[in-house]
């Protein structure tokens, strides 16, 4: 089965002055995907997203809607809505002027405008506020209204740059819920622009990273998260164990790597390598076991690799204790646990262990 | 500014605002007079103070004052559907370049030249273009053309969109800093057309500093003497006629009068627009807090 596209941008390239925004992008998003460009503040991916809606002209390249070339066409001629970053509500009109004002310039009769704002705040949960302001709606509210205002008009893609930022932490959870739930209810394509990494796994089928204008990666959550393949990716994502280190040999199934001062076997995941090639190494604090120790030594296994280390910080995040021990080559390693470990205090030795696959090596 | 400190004791706040009432005394005192010796039947000087309307009613009854008034007015109202806009487009042009400092240059050059220099300079340019203009209706037989830059309501016009555009621009981009550009790009993403965006998004949100432009265009039309008096090629307009009654014979009586009736009119003016910008302001602070405020469910 192919999938159809929704959105396919070719070559995209779009500069200011000599800083390049966004360099040779290139990205398919199927029909009615979720998906969510993510990467740090001024990487490039609201540029990309407004490419998209057609509110910034690349300087070469291609933006095609539905199969259709759409380069040449302004963003109220484009099947797309956008959510924009803030409100951007019109202060002085009610909600459900608000919302209906794209049919009002489709000079849609006053009966259907009525009844579509209506359905459309039952569906994103604004009943009973239409004569209300935006400035007398709270944050959610006010954002659930930018959503109406772009659905109602039944565009095939709904583009939404940080939609989330001006919420709180709470709020940001409970809209990302609500996020999901719209997009399975109107079933098209949301593209949606952020920086927080929680916010995008919660809510994206797919995910693509982008930084300095170029598009790093893409994939399911799982895979972002999992199995990331680029240096940058694991770092966005809150990965904080990062070595650096020179491939000393391998074989099909074991990589052999010196971290300085310390040698780490890794699994073999066919990585393109070569010997003494200088490669970053990446671990997830949760994959890493720690336990106590009275001696400082270092074993083997078959199949896990141990580092022996002091433990240098403890902290007690609610959900899980965070540990910092300093490895015999002087740099920290994290260690996360969903309890803590009894009986370990600062300044303890300690034996961390882990899985040789949970060692992911990265070359850039 | 604000005069209020919670940490202060309240004997310093009092003198701070006993200051200011002080300055604004100070300023407004002469103003103040004029209107206290404009009421006096005895006129300026007299020890015994007779209240009177009746040198309102020769304002009133002063044809040449009264003609004056009305090309003042008619000044005014040419001056304004051409000079508003100006200052609109270049508080949209500023707002959206990156060349801020350059833009601001440009526009408030006109206030840093004394306005004898620029009336002058101004004539000059104006007498020269008359000489080209009547140069191509000789030869073309275009004679309408002959008339175009002869000294007059045109050139005058010219004078005071010249004076006016660095006020009108301040004021409407004052305003329009305000004004959040993702609106318009959020009506024009619902399919408004720009002049559509503009007209139903934007201005009701900068209507209030368009009006204050407004305002002060009307107001600087009726305080220039020098460049409309250079440029209108006669001086009949209500400054020019009020100050050479002055230099003719005095101040007189009615001049107190016409004086109080010009300073009363601004005055209510500035008030007005002082009062609606902070309550527009005011408004717009209360929706910014509670955008910035954790939003609540």
């Amino acid at each position: 089965m192919t999938i159809k596209n929704s959105i396919e941008v070719k070559n995209l390239v779009k500069t200011y002055g000599d800083v390049y925004a966004l360099k040779n992008v290139n990205l398919q998003i199927a029909q009615g995907e979720y998906f969510v460009l993510l990467g740090p503040s001024g990487g490039g991916k609201t540029t990309l997203l407004r490419s998209i809606g057609g509110f910034i002209r690349p300087d070469k390249g291609s933006v095609a809607i539905n199969g259709k070339n759409v380069d040449n066409l302004p963003p109220d001629k484009r099947p797309t809505s956008m959510v924009f970053q803030g409100f951007a509500l019109f202060p002085h009109m009610n909600v459900s002027q608000n919302i209906g004002y794209g049919l009002k310039i489709k000079s849609i009769s006053k009966d259907i405008i009525d009844e579509k704002v209506n359905k459309m705040m039952n569906l994103v949960g604004l009943s009973g506020l239409s004569e209300r302001m935006p400035n007398e709606l709270s944050g959610g509210q006010q954002q659930r209204v930018q959503l109406a205002r772009a659905l109602i008009l039944e565009n095939d893609v709904l583009l939404l740059d940080e939609p989330l930022s001006a919420l709180d932490a709470q709020l940001r959870k409970d809209m990302c819920i609500e996020l999901k739930r719209l997009q399975k209810t109107v079933g098209i394509t949301f593209v949606h622009v952020t920086h927080n990494q929680e916010e995008a796994m919660s809510v994206a089928d797919r995910i693509a990273i982008i930084a300095n204008g170029e598009l790093l990666e893409q994939g399911t959550p799982r895979e972002i998260y999992s199995n990331p393949k680029n240096k940058f990716t694991a770092e966005f994502i809150g990965e904080k164990n990062i070595f650096k280190g020179k491939v000393l040999d391998f074989n099909k199934k074991l990589i052999n790597v010196d971290i300085i001062d310390d040698t780490i076997k890794i699994a073999n995941l066919n990585y393109d390598i070569k010997t003494n090639q200088e490669i970053y190494l990446s671990i997830k604090s949760e994959s890493i076991d720690i336990i106590k120790k009275n001696k400082i030594e270092k074993s083997i296994s078959k199949n896990n690799e141990t580092i022996n280390g002091k433990v240098s910080e403890i902290t007690f995040l609610g959900q899980f204790v965070r540990y910092l021990v300093v490895l015999n080559n002087g740099k920290e390693i994290q260690v996360r646990t969903n309890h803590e470990v009894k009986g370990l205090k600062l300044k303890d030795n300690v034996a961390l262990s882990w899985n040789i696959e949970d060692f992911l090596l990265h070359q850039n | 500014m604000t005069l209020r400190d919670d940490f202060q004791p309240i004997w310093k706040l009092l003198l701070k605002w006993l200051w200011l009432s002080f300055v604004v005394f100070v300023l407004m005192a002469p103003v103040f007079y004029t209107m206290y010796i404009s009421f006096n039947k005895l006129g300026f000087g007299a020890k015994i103070y007779t209240f009177t309307f009746q040198w309102y009613i020769n304002v009133f009854s002063d044809k040449q004052l009264l003609t004056a008034l009305g090309w003042t007015m008619i000044l005014a109202g040419i001056t304004l559907p051409i000079v508003i806009p100006f200052g609109l487009l270049s508080a949209k042009f500023y707002k959206k370049s990156h060349n801020k400092v350059w833009i601001v240059f440009v526009l408030l050059s006109p206030l840093f030249v004394p306005a004898d220099i620029l009336g002058s300079a101004l004539l000059v340019f104006f007498k020269n273009l008359n000489k080209i203009f009547t140069f191509l209706s000789d030869h073309t037989g275009l004679y309408f053309l002959e008339t175009w830059f002869d000294l007059g309501i045109m050139t005058a016009v010219i004078g005071l969109i010249v004076y006016t555009l660095p006020y009108v621009f301040v004021v409407i981009m004052i305003t329009m800093a305000r004004y959040r550009p993702e609106q318009t790009e959020a009506a024009r993403d619902l399919g408004a057309t720009a002049w559509r965006a503009f007209w139903e998004i934007e201005f009701p949100q900068i209507r209030a500093g368009v009006f204050s432009a407004c305002a002060f265009v009307v107001i600087l039309t009726f305080n220039e003497y020098t460049r409309t008096s250079l440029l209108k090629g006669g001086f009949d307009t209500f400054t020019s006629v009020l100050i050479s009654q002055m230099l003719n014979t005095g101040m007189s009586e009615e001049s107190y009068a016409m004086a109080s009736i010009v300073s009363l009119v601004a005055i209510i003016i500035v008030a007005v627009i002082l009062i609606s910008t902070s309550i527009s302001k005011e408004k717009l602070e209360k929706q910014t807090r509670r955008i910035n405020e954790p939003a609540i469910k």
